[in-house]
């Protein structure tokens, strides 16, 4: 299968540079998948799973947000936060789940009770990725 | 009296030792952080130039279809967003920062979103609209925060509150020297005669689309401003620190000398007083 250039950085670093097969990911709109010469495309990214193919290995990973860009058949990941599946801290996200729903039920204005949905979505999905990799 | 000088000689000689104590384990924590924050510049680095890459694209594409972050109107107030430190005792650090914010907001209206613990107490002492004192504490603001501040900015200047926000903070530039800069962070400024992204298929509303992505890129600035303020710190620290240090042995070398000389003063007269004594006998 033919290869693209693409390029995953987030602020802690740069996470992937190289060729990749696939990059299947969520965007605001819904589930897209990026092959080898897609035409010009730019679209933000809702809290998802990405999936990454590569040398025919897919490897999954939750992604906290950002953008994607294609240009001239370069593939841009700009993520808030990108983790592949092995190095998600499981019980870190539950911690983080607990705290979500708790605050989530004390909330009272509407600014709070957006950042708690934020959190907890963030920690569901740091959850089922790391559980489909089982 | 020679006796009483000596013992206020060796009091003093003792102060600025533990002084010292106090300085040096300051630099070695310095050192040691800047180390990890000079990692961290590194790391956000080419988040901000992919960051910035992709947002050119992006504005040039937005060119046909203008929106309010692209658009420059008439500025009546700014908002300044000062990163500063936490704490003191980091030589010219915070001071250099608002002098330079002060010399920038000469004659303007303009309200401040202070970012560390110096930064709010020094614009709420000058009684300088505050828009937020949420992120008070520099050390801990993550990208989340960042995020949070962003989100913030650009519904502030949606709203029209404001209609520039400019960053300011600390560059680091080497281990010797860290220069106060600002950055204009909104309105984006657009690059003429590019129209790279004008075929591109967009994901959804182009307006939608912007307004989800002008956030991360304000607060994917805003995080690589407080990288380089919060290495700038931790080298100032260090470098005034190792001043500090060097001080204290001067001092220390010159109180020993007193020290000696005062001594050797006592025994003198000791001696004569016990000559004299003999004579006398």
């Amino acid at each position: 299968m033919s290869s693209f250039p693409l390029r995953i950085v987030t602020p802690d670093g740069s996470l992937f540079d190289g060729q990749a097969e696939a990059l299947r990911l969520r965007t605001s709109e819904g589930y897209v998948s990026l092959r080898a010469g897609h035409a010009d495309y730019i679209a933000a990214l809702d809290v998802g799973m990405v999936s990454l193919t590569r040398d025919g290995v897919t490897r999954n990973a939750a992604c906290g947000g950002g953008f994607v860009s294609v240009e001239k058949g370069a593939v841009r990941l700009v993520a808030t936060t990108f983790e592949y599946a092995d190095d998600i801290d499981v019980e870190r996200a539950e911690l983080a789940k607990a705290r979500a729903e708790e605050r989530l039920a004390q909330a009272r204005e509407d600014r709070d009770i957006t950042l708690a949905k934020a959190k907890l979505s963030r920690a569901l999905n740091r959850i089922s990725v790391a559980k489909k990799q089982d | 009296m020679s006796g009483a000088s000596m013992k206020q000689i060796k009091t003093r000689i003792k102060s600025v030792e533990s002084t010292r104590q106090i300085t040096k384990a300051m630099e070695l924590v310095a050192t040691s952080k800047l180390r990890r924050a000079k990692q961290r510049v590194e790391n956000a680095r080419p988040y901000h130039e992919v960051l910035l890459e992709a947002i050119s694209g992006l504005q040039a594409g937005a060119a046909e279809s203008p929106t309010v972050f692209a658009q420059a109107r008439e500025v009546k107030k700014t908002c300044y967003v000062v990163i500063a430190g936490d704490r003191g005792l980091a030589g010219g650090y915070n001071a250099n920062l608002f002098r330079m914010v002060r010399d920038m907001t000469q004659g303007e209206d303009y309200c401040v979103l202070p970012v560390g613990k110096k930064a709010l107490e020094h614009f709420q002492r000058l009684g300088c609209e505050v828009v937020s004192t949420y992120f008070g504490v520099t050390g801990s603001v993550g990208i989340g925060d960042c995020t949070q501040m962003a989100r913030l900015l650009c519904r502030l200047y949606a709203e029209e509150q404001f209609d520039r926000v400019v960053v300011a903070y600390t560059r680091f530039q080497s281990m010797l020297s860290q220069v106060p800069v600002s950055d204009a962070l909104l309105p984006i400024t657009l690059q003429q005669g590019e129209t790279r992204y004008s075929g591109a298929l967009v994901e959804g509303e182009a307006e939608e689309l912007i307004a989800a992505i002008v956030p991360q890129y304000v607060s994917g600035v805003l995080f690589s401003a407080l990288c380089e303020a919060e290495a700038s710190e931790h080298g100032a620290r260090r470098t005034a620190m190792n001043a500090a240090n060097k001080n204290a042995g001067e001092i220390i070398d010159t109180l020993v000398l007193k020290y000696n000389r005062a001594r050797q003063a006592v025994i003198t007269q000791e001696i004569t007083e016990i000559v004299s004594g003999a004579e006398a006998l």
